[in-house]
């Protein structure tokens, strides 16, 4: 895709971009200081008019979000996701590894808008890399004046601290987030009340994801209307994707919501193709929540709407996937279904009993003991899992439902296939399990 | 008051509570495990869920929301329409049923739960006969976790009741879940076992099997338990509870609702301190002291012993050297009773409120909460009617005194006839005690175990257990409390409200609430009697 | 009774043990509540830096955080066990955990986890005999762009192929990180 200027990953490979002093020579914390001298409703104003949408898979609008906050209330807190755990997303590990300052400065904005005394960065214990880079930063910010009492000047205050997860990918819904922070098993809340009214320590929350700050920088420093020049009504603003798997350049690439999965795949600001040019069976373009989609289906856009017309939950965190030809499709299904089985919290029963069933159903039929009726009891399973709303606490549900749906319908022959023939081919198992 | 509509019915509720208790207290039986409504909601088990009426988005007008919203965790408010009867409402109860059975352990004919378990209930209403799982089922290991419970893990539903009552009833924090996903488990600290006063409610509150009762494990089939009525006595607290009895023996307390008093709970005492209703030691039969020798009357001939003997000192040495002790485990109707037939022989006898026994510390739950915030007490009082008893004596008006008063005129020679209600469970009669009115002459004793005072009497009379008598006790606030009998007292005794009736002049079987009729025309504080309310037939 | 159960009532703790948290690492724990409203909040933190400082979270380190911080020892077990970092066996002083998500095993992650069984001896959540290394596995550690990839504590590796793991487990410096360290949660 021609011409098109890198916002979110401006500052990745250049020498030194993870300090400040570098960071502020190629323009950084100019947004914040005009943010600071816009009222806290201006800078939320300006963010509902950029119509950004939060970019950890819900898609909820920024600005709406801040606006849900109590007009009386005396306590805020701002959390920003950096849990990261949806398979195969690492966007969020390529923002804070190289470029860490733009997550403070879209964090501190966003607290100067919703007016939080604290802001909690909820990180998962693995990125240490990104920890370490990201603690440095914030210890730099503290020195210069950007972090802690009297931000440059304005009488605004505000902590900022990083607050590790320990292993667990319920922790990255929003209810799941707080629960951890506040030293508890990560059981999401029921919901209401909802985060804005009652989050963290029973305060007014707001959460918003890592990538979803970085654009609040720039939609401040250029404007709600450059955000809006940039891609289609509803998906406005540029967007980070991932492509993994055997594909020749697999990595974190930017660009609008224009672009489809085939040009995921094939482009050559992209993937730039299959490894030694084999075929696409399969790609779950949308971390795994979302669903998947035939080599057929390629022709879908990666935007927040087309995704639907395709049978997915959504465009997820545009993360895709790529499945080749010669991969047994029921490794696929076997491996989301353990996924989910090993990250279910175990509060709502059809959550924790369903993935747990799918997964033992998934790993008989891999290890070629398929039986007839399996392939209904998981289309049936994902159906009371979450097809019909509202079964469940949380959305874990709902994304172990649409990947085993749309799978067991769109790879339906394969599987049968395999089941028929029930050829005894005994699968490579995965050793831990 | 609002008004909800629930599957077409109008239905007038109380403001402030969920649609799920607003349905079950009108009749409607709604499957749920997790709720309950003395502790916190957790929505988790999702066999609750309903249909609601909600505004649609792009019209406004109000319609069936596509969405299923669990019924406990729906505050109602004037105008709500949900219903319960519908394909999709049944469809999720049916298959969140069927993921409960998943992995539950086919253990019916030797779990305790069978009988009164909501899985049993749940299954055969809409349950399948058969598992659709053909791999192996997660199996999770029995555990002790207490010094009186068992927990078996394999059978848990993960309703996370247990744990909420230890977090916000006990407040004693004992139990946790652990792991995370379909291999989570209830457990304890190791060494930290769950231990405290009122541990045993979490069995109750289990829906399914897991937590076991070791007094009750294996001990009888609940089918052929028969359910009493009844409060318990072992403190000012009058908590009410169900006696399960089976051939005139007791197996097991559980306790009874009774909102203001101990809503939903009873203390471990309470549960496990009713044992001395069979203990083989107690006193079935009247003895009589007669000339050195000791024989058994006809239980026929004991109003002609008595009212003989005590006439014959009331004629000689006058009314005044007669006295009553009446003990604070007496019920209500017994002493009236009891004090009408000494006054009615003598007039001037005097009446003394029996010794109310002071244990140990006041409990209060959750530990360290205070005022508002406390929802159980367990007394130092261990009797269940000083109130009633002491209401009684000082209606009675006369010549009364305190039981320490009485002891020193005893002992002074003050008395030469007394009647004398023990009936304590634990002793209560100590050599000192025995010695200052062992020199009374005609002395007429009632109690349960023998001790130095029964060796000492002319007259010796069973008191019954609570389980086998019935009446009224009046609580620590002043509660008057009715409660029925469970039992049949032991072989060769006879139940006090029975004998004491016939002494008090009535003829016929001993009928409390004709007596408690008598009582409150003089004292219509004592007439208003405050049972308490049945729970909702399907709520557990 | 007639099924054996599991025995909670008798403790696990020697009540005359010595501490097994030091004065060290019980003020690095104290130095993070001044970041929330409650102590229980520095729980996780409070774990990893006891991970850290112990090489993995005993009965008695659960005890003594507990006191430290004022909530019950039931609170901190049912943590330590909902949360996968936690280790409560004792760990190796190399901890390498294998990415088993979907980019992973496309990529050849089994083939990959085998071989490091194989060239350490041991299996998915055990120890070598000396104490070097621990093997575990974790669900997707966004490293999928590096597929197969492997954590050894806090470094990663990327596109492990299997004929470099006995180098890569023969290096010794395979667990030492590029960048800066923020001494933040280190005991």
């Amino acid at each position: 895709m021609p011409d098109y200027e890198p916002v979110l990953l401006r500052n990745v490979g250049v020498e030194g971009s993870t300090t400040l002093p570098v960071y502020r020579k190629r323009g950084g914390y100019r947004a914040l200081a005009k943010a600071l001298k816009m009222s806290p409703q201006e800078v939320t104003e300006e963010v509902k008019a950029a119509e950004l949408r939060g970019r950890g898979g819900a898609g909820f609008p920024a600005g709406v979000k801040w606006g849900f906050l109590p007009r009386d209330r005396t306590v805020t807190y701002l959390c920003v996701n950096a849990d990261e755990s949806e398979p195969p997303t690492f966007s969020n590990r390529v923002l804070m590894e190289h470029d860490p300052h733009q997550l403070i400065e879209g964090t501190i904005i966003a607290a100067w808008a919703t007016q939080a005394r604290v802001a909690y960065i909820y990180m998962r214990v693995e990125f240490h890399e990104p920890f370490h880079i990201l603690q440095r930063a914030i210890d730099e910010a503290y020195a210069a004046g950007l972090l802690g009492k009297n931000i440059l000047g304005s009488g605004y205050d505000l902590q900022m601290y990083i607050h590790r997860g320990a292993g667990a990918y319920i922790c990255g819904e929003e209810t799941g987030l707080i629960e951890s922070i506040e030293g508890k098993r990560g059981w999401p809340r029921i919901k209401p009340p909802f985060p804005a009214i009652e989050g963290l320590f029973r305060r007014p929350t707001v959460v918003n994801n890592v990538e979803t700050l970085c654009n609040v920088v720039h939609i401040l420093e250029r404007g709600a209307q450059w955000f809006t020049s940039i891609g289609p009504a509803g998906s406005y603003g540029p967007k980070l994707f991932c492509v993994c798997g055997p594909v020749n350049r697999p990595g974190c690439y930017e660009g609008p919501m224009t672009i489809t999965v085939r040009d995921l795949i094939h482009g050559d600001a992209w993937g730039r193709g299959m490894i030694d040019d084999r075929g696409v069976k399969a790609v779950l373009p949308g971390g795994i929540s979302m669903g998947i989609l035939t080599g057929d289906e390629l022709n879908m856009k990666m935007d927040f709407a087309d995704p639907l017309k395709y049978g997915l939950l959504g465009l997820g965190t545009a993360a895709a996937v790529v499945v080749n030809e010669d991969t047994d499709i029921r490794v696929v299904l076997r491996n989301i279904t353990r996924f989910f089985a090993h990250e279910s919290c175990g509060q709502c029963t059809q959550c924790r009993e369903g993935t747990s069933w799918s997964y033992k159903i998934a790993r008989r039929i891999a290890a070629g003991r398929g039986r007839p009726e399996d392939l209904d009891i998981l289309a049936e399973t994902a159906g009371n899992l979450g097809m019909m709303p509202g079964l469940s606490i949380c959305g874990l549900s709902d994304g172990a439902a649409f990947p085993i749906r749309t799978l067991v319908q769109k790879f339906r022959g394969e599987l049968e296939g395999y089941i028929r023939a029930n050829c005894g081919v005994r699968m490579a198992q995965p050793v831990s399990e | 008051m609002p008004r909800i509509e629930i599957d077409g019915v109008q239905v007038e509720c109380r403001g402030g509570i969920t649609v799920l208790q607003a349905a079950l207290d009108a009749g409607w039986s709604v499957p749920h495990y997790c709720y309950h409504p003395g502790l916190s909601i957790t929505a988790g088990c999702r066999l609750c869920l309903m249909e609601m009426q909600l505004p649609h988005p792009k019209t406004g007008t109000m319609d069936w929301s596509p969405k299923l919203v669990p019924s406990c965790q729906t505050m109602v408010r004037d105008g709500l329409v949900a219903r319960f009867a519908s394909e999709k409402v049944r469809g999720n109860q049916r298959r969140t049923l069927e993921f409960f059975l998943l992995n539950h352990p086919l253990d019916c004919p030797v779990c305790d739960q069978a009988g009164e378990c909501l899985l049993q209930d749940y299954s055969l209403e809409f349950g399948e006969p058969v598992s659709r799982m053909h791999d192996a089922k997660h199996k999770t290991p029995k555990k002790d976790i207490g010094p009186r419970t068992l927990l078996y893990t394999d059978r848990c539903v993960l309703c996370t009741r247990c744990v909420r009552f230890t977090r916000e009833v006990s407040g004693t924090n004992e139990l946790c879940i652990t792991n995370r996903g379909s291999r989570e488990e209830i457990d304890v600290f190791p060494g930290r076992p769950l231990d405290n006063l009122l541990q045993g409610n979490v069995v109750d509150i289990c829906p399914v099997g897991a937590l076991l009762d070791k007094d009750f494990l294996f001990k009888q089939r609940v089918w052929r338990l028969m359910r009493a009525k009844s409060i318990c006595p072992g403190c000012s607290t009058g908590c009410a509870v169900w006696i399960d009895s089976n051939e005139d023996i007791v197996y097991r307390l559980k306790p009874r609702y009774n909102p203001g008093v101990n809503d939903w709970w009873i203390c471990d005492d309470g549960r496990f301190g009713w044992k001395y209703v069979h203990d083989p030691k107690r006193i079935v039969r009247p003895l009589l002291r007669r000339g050195g020798a000791v024989e058994t009357p006809a239980w026929d001939s004991i109003p002609e012993i008595v009212n003989v003997r005590l006439r014959a000192i009331v004629d000689a040495q006058g009314a005044g050297r007669v006295a009553a002790v009446l003990s604070p485990m007496m019920t209500c109707e017994e002493a009236w009773l009891l004090i009408r037939f000494i006054r009615g022989l003598a007039p001037e006898a005097t009446l003394v409120s029996g010794p109310a026994p002071l244990e140990g510390e006041m409990h209060t739950f959750p530990v360290g909460a205070i005022g508002a915030n406390v929802k159980f007490t367990v007394r130092r009082e261990k009797c269940p009617n000083r109130r009633g008893v002491d209401t009684l004596v000082s209606h009675a008006g006369g010549p009364a005194l305190s039981f320490d008063a009485f002891c020193e005129q005893a002992a002074a020679g003050a008395f030469s006839a007394a009647w004398i209600v023990g009936g304590y469970p634990k002793t209560w009669v100590t050599k000192e005690l025995a010695e200052k009115i062992a020199k009374i002459g005609l002395l007429i004793v009632q109690d349960m175990f023998p001790n130095a005072l029964t060796d000492a009497a002319t007259l010796v009379l069973p008191v019954c257990a609570f389980a086998e008598r019935e009446g009224t006790f009046m609580n620590y606030a002043g509660r008057v409390q009715p409660f029925d009998r469970a039992i049949a007292p032991p072989d060769g005794a006879r139940r006090d409200g029975q004998y004491l009736y016939e002494l008090a002049g009535f003829a016929g079987l001993y009928n409390p609430e004709r007596v408690r009729g008598m009582m409150a025309e003089e004292m219509p504080l004592l007439g208003k009697v405050e049972p308490a309310p049945a729970m909702a037939e399907h709520q557990h | 009774m007639a099924w054996p159960t599991i025995d909670r009532n008798t403790p696990v703790i020697d009540k005359d043990a010595p501490p097994v948290l030091g004065d060290a690492v019980k003020t690095k724990i104290r130095s993070f509540f001044e970041r929330y409203e409650t102590k229980k909040a520095a729980l996780l933190p409070a774990l990893h830096i006891v991970q850290e400082s112990l090489g993995c979270i005993s009965w008695q380190a659960m005890e003594e955080v507990a006191a430290l911080l004022e909530i019950p020892p039931s609170e901190v077990f049912d943590v330590v066990t909902f949360y996968t970092h936690y280790w409560t066996k004792p760990r190796g002083r190399k901890a390498v955990v294998v990415c088993q998500s979907i980019t992973c095993e496309v990529m050849g992650a089994n083939e990959l986890l085998e071989a490091i069984q194989r060239q350490l001896g041991i299996g998915v959540g055990q120890t070598t005999p000396d104490g070097a290394y621990s093997l575990a596995t974790e669900e997707c550690l966004a490293l999928c762009d590096h597929a197969p990839c492997v954590l050894i504590n806090e470094k990663k590796h990327s596109r492990v192929r299997t004929q470099d793991v006995p180098a890569l487990l023969a290096d010794p410096n395979n667990d030492k990180l590029d960048v800066a360290r923020s001494e933040l949660y280190d005991p």
